[in-house]
């Protein structure tokens, strides 16, 4: 370390950003080696695109579409035409052409409005579970007695795919396909209950929580920071106090804590949340830096620093900080994982904002109005669940990386 | 003598010995941890106290608002009602309310609910708590016992194929949110694939049951509690593994391993007493932490299962401002995790004895 005059402190903090970029560095340049960690990385750099810069050019799809609806709000209808006509997507298409619906499904409100270009066909509902009605519209079908027909998607299933008829089986597999723009390449992820585009919902849905994980995040670590160091910096009765207040906190249930917390204040925007979290998730780093700062005061190198007589701020900034700068970053990325747990916990239990349409509200909808539990909105369930979940597993899989390559001996040290 | 001290004035004597006693008994490690962890819970149940009650909206005011617009009474006559019926007076003092519920406290009386007078919050608590306890604690163990035996595996076979791959499942574990495994679980298994009935699975046990000591229930119970008992493990595991990992190869270094392998021990002793019982010392400790934190999340996952736990009660309480209820609930939680954290304190010593020496100093 060089001995030059003691720099004013807006010249030390500056070695924080300078210290994150040289670890950047050298941390990309050793990740090569490293699978898992260049796994995360990746999947980070490629989350931080598609939220943060494919939203400027992809529109969120917020506009009920009926014709490329994968079923009207609380029914499961599908579209199944003829092998050849697989291409149809739309009502539009089948301009002059007869289509069949099954009466008391939905199917004819969902087709009332193109009746002047279609003719429509009923079909008796009988109440027997894939009884013959709904068989003979596709035997009709199969027969080319129409060219297209509304059909619960589960019943399609069931009649075609598990026919027992091998005869049927073979002349509904032959002739018939489920035409529907949903599941297809237009809509990457396919339509929610409305025929809104997934795929642009997920896109546009993490902005939001990776903003206020980060705020959770920044403000946990550095309240983190500043008491751990502060306490095992000045020590006595300061040092006492912050660790009686720090293992106070920890005995709180964190959880059930915010959960009444975000009840008391009740969030209008959800970045007050991400303050709140990290206010709240301090303590336990805050008792590792402490440790961490009390083991490095006692280094040769500190000690020789204080002999010189350098004051505490340089102490702190140029001789104990970067060398404990790849552990709080570590555990920066560890924050803002809890962070993101807690937030969309809060989420999906309806206590927290769900003005911003993110992946947590999706899935809040999607308990709330059983979208969850329908076996054909398994897209609609699945794309933020899978969103959050490689999310965290791609930050965990990054910190880990960063574990690894630092090789933290100062904790085997603490 | 005896006749002699007691007629002489000796009370002052008496007192300094009694406040000698307490002084040295307040040295005592053990006396010292308890009277932190009372402290602790005394303090925790004082903030939520406050916080509690610092919650907008209170369970009159939306009682009130119904029975003004039903029957056309005057807003007095509707409070009186509310209030009788509703064991609150929200004009007391806070302060007295503080006082009040401390003395009962001391007690162990928890209250009644507000929101349905007559039912003791203890009750409720005992109804709702062993299942959680059940669901959690089973979770745990669980996941505990695999995670040592994977994680010493990996430590064995350090940089195979298969502790890359283990580590990397690891990170998924831990990375993915306890109850996005549980929402995967129902949607995947439950939904897609169609394997169990997830409706059915809701609540603790088949209410057509009588709860009793014969298969038929216990079955019924296991098989309510599978779901969160799979989830529980799943997103705890990958953390004792990596623990058990990092802690097992700390010990194999250790020179009493390489004796015990000098003497040619069986490799099978070595690895369960020498190695084993070591390397799981430190993750003891971690588990204390680990039913904190895992009874606190209980919340989301006990919703999503609709399983009728603590944090299912807590979540009920919260959107009807059962104050009581809620306190409560907070109490016993703060209660499992300063005890658990007591408990660790005073057995550490037990399980190792290196510790023991250096604590007594």
């Amino acid at each position: 370390m060089d001995s030059r005059p003691t720099p004013t402190s807006l010249i030390a903090i500056l070695w924080i950003p300078w210290s994150v970029l040289r670890a950047a560095v050298r941390f990309i340049s050793r990740l090569r080696s490293n699978i898992p960690g260049m796994i995360g990385f990746i999947g980070l750099v490629a989350y931080f695109i598609g939220t943060f810069i494919m939203p400027r050019f992809i529109e969120f799809d917020s506009e009920p579409n009926l014709d490329e609806i994968v079923g009207p709000i609380g029914s499961r209808i599908q579209l199944a035409v003829h092998r050849e006509n697989a291409h149809l997507v739309t009502f539009e298409d089948l301009a002059g052409k007869t289509v069949g619906v099954v009466d008391q499904t939905g199917g004819p409100d969902l087709i009332a409005p193109y009746a002047h270009i279609l003719t429509i066909e009923k079909y008796r509902w009988t109440s027997r579970r894939a009884g013959p009605g709904l068989e003979a519209s596709l035997i009709d079908l199969a027969n080319r007695e129409i060219d297209a027909l509304l059909i619960f998607s589960k019943t399609v299933t069931e009649l075609i795919t598990n026919q027992e008829d091998p005869e049927l089986r073979a002349l509904f597999n032959e002739n018939i396909v489920i035409s529907n723009r949903a599941l297809g390449p237009p809509h990457l992820l396919g339509t929610d209950t409305q025929g809104r585009d997934i795929a642009t919902h997920v896109v546009h849905g993490g902005r939001v929580l990776i903003l206020t994980a980060l705020i959770g995040g920044v403000i946990s670590t550095s309240v983190a920071l500043f008491l751990g160091s502060i306490a095992a910096l000045t020590g006595g009765v300061l040092d006492s106090a912050l660790t009686a207040l720090t293992n106070l906190i920890l005995a709180i249930p964190r959880f059930p804590l915010l959960v009444v917390m975000a009840g008391v204040i009740r969030f209008n925007n959800t970045l007050y949340l991400g303050v709140l979290i990290g206010l709240l998730g301090w303590p336990a780093l805050m008792r590792a830096i402490r440790s961490q700062v009390l083991s490095l005061r006692e280094r040769d190198f500190v000690e020789a620093a204080r002999s010189l007589g350098l004051s505490t701020n340089h102490i702190m900034f140029r001789e104990i900080l970067p060398n404990m700068i790849s552990y709080v970053m570590i555990n920066f990325i560890f924050s803002i994982t809890f962070a993101m747990y807690e937030q969309i916990g809060l989420v999906v239990l309806g206590l927290a904002p769900i003005n911003d349409y993110t992946w947590g509200v999706m899935l809040y909808f999607g308990r709330s109005r059983g979208t969850l539990y329908n076996p054909d909105g398994a897209s609609m369930a699945l794309s933020p669940v899978l969103a959050i979940a490689f999310f965290q597993v791609c930050l965990v899989l990054f910190a880990r990386a960063l574990e690894e390559i630092f090789d933290p001996r100062l904790r085997a040290a603490v | 003598m005896a006749s002699q001290s007691l007629n002489a004035p000796l009370e002052t004597p008496g007192f300094d010995r009694i406040i000698d006693a307490l002084g040295r008994a307040l040295k005592s490690y053990t006396v010292r941890v308890f009277v932190q962890a009372i402290l602790t819970i005394w303090a925790v149940a004082t903030l939520t106290f406050l916080l509690v009650r610092e919650m907008p909206g209170n369970p009159i005011d939306v009682l009130i608002e119904q029975i003004l617009t039903q029957e056309g009474i005057s807003y007095q006559e509707a409070y009186d009602r509310v209030a009788a019926s509703f064991n609150f007076d929200p004009d007391a003092s806070l302060l007295d309310l503080y006082f009040d519920w401390l003395g009962d406290l001391l007690r162990f009386d928890l209250g009644t609910s507000i929101t349905s007078p007559g039912t003791e919050v203890i009750d409720e608590i005992a109804r709702f708590l062993p299942w959680t306890v059940f669901a959690v604690g089973m979770g745990l163990l669980i996941s505990f016992v695999l995670g040592i035996v994977l994680g010493m595996t990996m430590a064995y076979y350090r940089d195979s194929f298969l502790d890359h791959s283990l580590s990397f499942l690891s990170s998924f574990m831990t990375g993915v949110p306890n109850y996005i495994w549980g929402l995967l679980i129902i949607i995947v298994l439950g939904i897609q694939f169609n394997l169990f009935n997830v409706g059915e699975l809701r609540g603790t046990y088949d209410i057509r049951l009588v709860p009793g000591l014969n298969a038929e229930f216990l079955l019924s119970v296991c098989k309510h509690a599978a779901l969160p008992i799979a989830t529980y493990v799943i997103a705890t595991l990958g953390g004792w593994m990596l623990n058990m990992k990092s802690s097992t190869m700390g010990v194999l270094n250790e020179d009493y391993v390489n004796v015990a392998e000098a003497r040619g021990l069986k490799d099978k002793r070595i690895i369960t007493s020498y190695v084993g019982r070591n390397a799981s010392l430190p993750l003891f400790t971690q588990l204390t932490i680990a039913v904190g934190f895992v009874l606190g999340s209980g919340v989301v996952i006990e919703e999503i299962f609709v399983y009728w736990g603590i944090g299912h009660y807590l979540f009920q309480a919260i959107t009807v401002r059962d104050y009581t209820s809620m306190q409560g609930v907070f109490l016993i939680l703060t209660m499992a995790v300063v005890f658990s954290n007591l408990f660790a304190d005073l057995t550490y010593g037990m399980l190792d004895p290196r510790v023991r020496i250096s604590g007594e100093r």
